[in-house]
């Protein structure tokens, strides 16, 4: 199952956005991956390290790849955090 | 190799030259032992074990910021510990282990990896970099137990080279070893620069990220006078050092042109500055900063140790007084047994008399034991005890009760004791502006500069950025001295000073002329302090002094002194 979605937030994936993408990809036992639109080379959701090495700014699009049971409602909640502008607290 | 040169800020008027040795208090490893030495095992279970220590530290921290700070500043810590669970990184330990290394080596080797290539990423990626070294180097500190360079066993002639020095680093350094030393911050009443001063070590503060690049082992020269740090010297610049001569050391006590005795005396905190102190000729004692008997270390020093202190300070002077101050705990001095407040300005918080009246109540006590009981001692006699941070006359009362009734338990319990002469430091606006009030109840009053000018002139002491506003040439600062001792004319209390200001060397006409008593330093600008005094006309000094306190900005200050040099 995948997705791509547009990231908002200002900061893009980077700082706090960053830290609720993979707080939030941590929490579900579905195996995510995620990488640019544009690249085949995927990294896994729930590492801070991949998700804040890949660099990617507001604006930038992102492929979300899940697999596993709850794969649909991950892609929610991680879709709804790309989606949100400011990161709520 | 060339000779290259850094500036700082010079803290010291002494020169020195040695090797570099690069303390790093939370980076240092020792070099790991042979693989096959590696129980794989435990040194696994020691890396889970110190990821839950440092999780917890990450979430006490994360707490206390949100709190004290608030969500934003926070939030950097959720990817703190993000970045210590990351299962890339916990891999890559793990596998470093399985190869042989032991957890310490094995977190910095896999850090290092990644803060390298966030490294080379450039931009906002350079800040995560900045994040990993700070998670590694907590996971470090937590395996390693903080095991430090130990700074007390250095090689004689090193050159310390820090980031920062702490008041427990610089009560480690041996003075004998070490040749003098360089940080990276720090302003000129840094703690690092005081200790300087009173260990008369050759020291620069503030070089700035470019001490960074000089290399452990490198041969260095420290000029603590015009701040520069030179790396590689020539033979011309090392024997400059050599050369540079010190002013004579005047053992006896010194007059002005006219014959008016001015006590110059140094401060000191801990026994290792007892030393420099006779040598450079001190009167004697001003200021005993006894927080330093209490500071790195587990547990408060009982009733005998601070005695023995006492006892050997006085006995380190064949006469001139030792003026003890009490315990001047809080603000930015932390002690890890007393479990000190998170307060949001501490330099206006609980601190001084008003931990020792409060929550220390219990240590204070003990002190005052051990003063009293020294008082009685041989040359007990010289020994005065002042109060620190003192702001209102009930204060003062309330610890003199305190001090009567330690006296009368003593009394009581068939110990000799003596009442020493008795004073506070006069170090707030209050105690200034009240000072009328308080000289009928003491003996003296010692002018504290360094937080006099801090809180006359609004300006926290050691921030750069109003380090001018808080100049203690500012005519406000000035005026507040001169209501001091103008308030004690005429009484039998007698008015010292045991703040940097004591020890600058072109202000001591202006402060005989204000009418101090006693001038206490740093240990290493004692002689160049004494040699002013002896060339001070107290007419001149009188002059000069009424024409400052008329002064209308520093500046103006500032060219009286040029023009009197």
């Amino acid at each position: 199952m995948e997705r791509t979605v547009t990231v908002v937030p200002e900061d893009g994936l980077h700082a706090r956005p960053a830290s609720q993408f993979v707080e939030t990809a941590t929490e579900f036992d579905a195996d995510v991956r995620l990488g640019r639109a544009d690249a085949d080379d995927l990294a896994p959701a729930a590492s801070m390290l991949a998700v804040t090495g890949l660099g990617v700014s507001h604006g930038e699009s992102v492929r979300l790849v899940a697999e596993g049971d709850d794969a649909e409602a991950a892609l929610d909640a991680l879709e709804a955090i790309l989606s949100t502008p400011e990161a709520t607290h | 190799m060339a000779e290259r040169t850094l500036s700082g800020i010079g803290v010291t008027p002494l020169s020195g030259v040695g090797s570099v040795v690069w303390y790093r208090p939370d980076a240092d490893l020792p070099e790991p032992p042979e693989p096959e030495d590696v129980d794989v095992g435990s040194e696994r279970t020691r890396f889970e074990d110190g990821r839950a220590t440092a999780e917890r530290e990450l979430r006490t921290e994360r707490t206390r910021t949100a709190e004290r700070v608030g969500e934003d500043e926070a939030a950097v810590f959720d990817a703190h510990i993000q970045f210590l669970n990351d299962p890339q990184i916990t891999d890559g330990v793990t596998e470093a282990i399985n190869g042989g290394l032991p957890a310490e080596h094995a977190v910095q080797e896999t850090f290092s990896t990644f803060i390298e290539q966030f490294e080379n990423m450039g931009g906002r990626m350079g800040e995560r970099a900045d994040d990993l070294r700070d998670v590694r180097d907590r996971l470090v500190r937590v395996l390693a137990d903080s095991e430090r360079t130990d700074l007390s066993s250095l090689p004689a002639g090193s050159v310390v080279v820090a980031e920062r020095l702490t008041p427990s680093d610089t009560a480690q350094l041996d003075p004998e070893r070490v040749a003098g030393f360089a940080t990276v911050t720090g302003g000129r009443t840094s703690h690092a620069a005081i200790f300087a001063r009173s260990l008369a070590l050759p020291a620069i503060v503030g070089i700035g990220e470019e001490l960074n690049s000089v290399e452990d082992g490198a041969e260095v020269v420290v000029d603590g006078e015009s701040g520069e740090f030179v790396i590689s010297p020539d033979a011309e610049r090392k024997d400059a050092v050599a050369a540079d001569d010190d002013v004579a050391v005047r053992p006896d006590p010194v007059t002005t042109t006219d014959g008016v005795e001015i006590e110059v005396a140094a401060n000191v905190g801990t026994r290792s500055d007892l030393g420099p102190a006779v040598e450079r000729g001190a009167d004697g004692i001003g200021l005993f900063r006894t927080e330093f008997l209490f500071l790195d270390r587990d547990s408060p020093p009982n009733e005998d140790e601070q005695f023995d202190a006492y006892v050997e300070a006085v006995e380190a002077f064949d006469s001139g007084r030792v003026v003890v101050r009490t315990l001047d705990i809080g603000g930015d001095k932390p002690v890890p047994y007393l479990d000190l407040p998170d307060e949001e300005n501490p330099f206006l918080g609980e601190r001084g008399i008003r931990r020792s009246l409060g929550p220390d109540a219990t240590l204070f006590e003990t002190q005052i034991r051990a003063l009293l009981r020294a008082a009685a001692s041989a040359d007990g006699a010289r020994i005065s005890v002042m109060l620190p941070l003192v702001s209102t006359v009930d204060e003062l009362k309330r610890a003199r009760e305190r001090f009567e009734a330690v006296a009368d338990d003593l009394a009581e319990e068939g110990i000799d004791h003596a009442m020493p002469e008795f004073g506070i430091m006069v170090e707030t606006p209050a105690a200034a502006f009240m000072a009328d009030q308080f000289a009928p109840h003491v003996d003296f009053f010692s002018i504290g500069t360094n937080d006099l000018a801090q809180y006359v002139m609004a300006a926290e002491r050691g921030n750069e950025r109003v380090a001018d506003l808080g100049d203690y040439r500012q005519p406000a600062v000035l005026r507040a001295i001169d209501a001091t001792v103008s308030a004690a004319d005429g009484t039998d209390c007698w008015v010292g000073m045991c703040g940097e200001m004591a020890g600058d060397p072109n202000l001591t006409e202006l402060l005989v002329g204000l009418g101090l008593d006693e001038l206490s330093m740093s240990a290493v600008t004692v002689p160049q302090v004494k040699a002013a005094v002896s060339e001070t006309d107290t007419d001149d000094a009188t002059t000069l002094a009424s024409q400052a306190l008329q002064a209308e900005t520093k500046a103006e200050v500032t060219e009286l002194l040029r023009e009197t040099q």
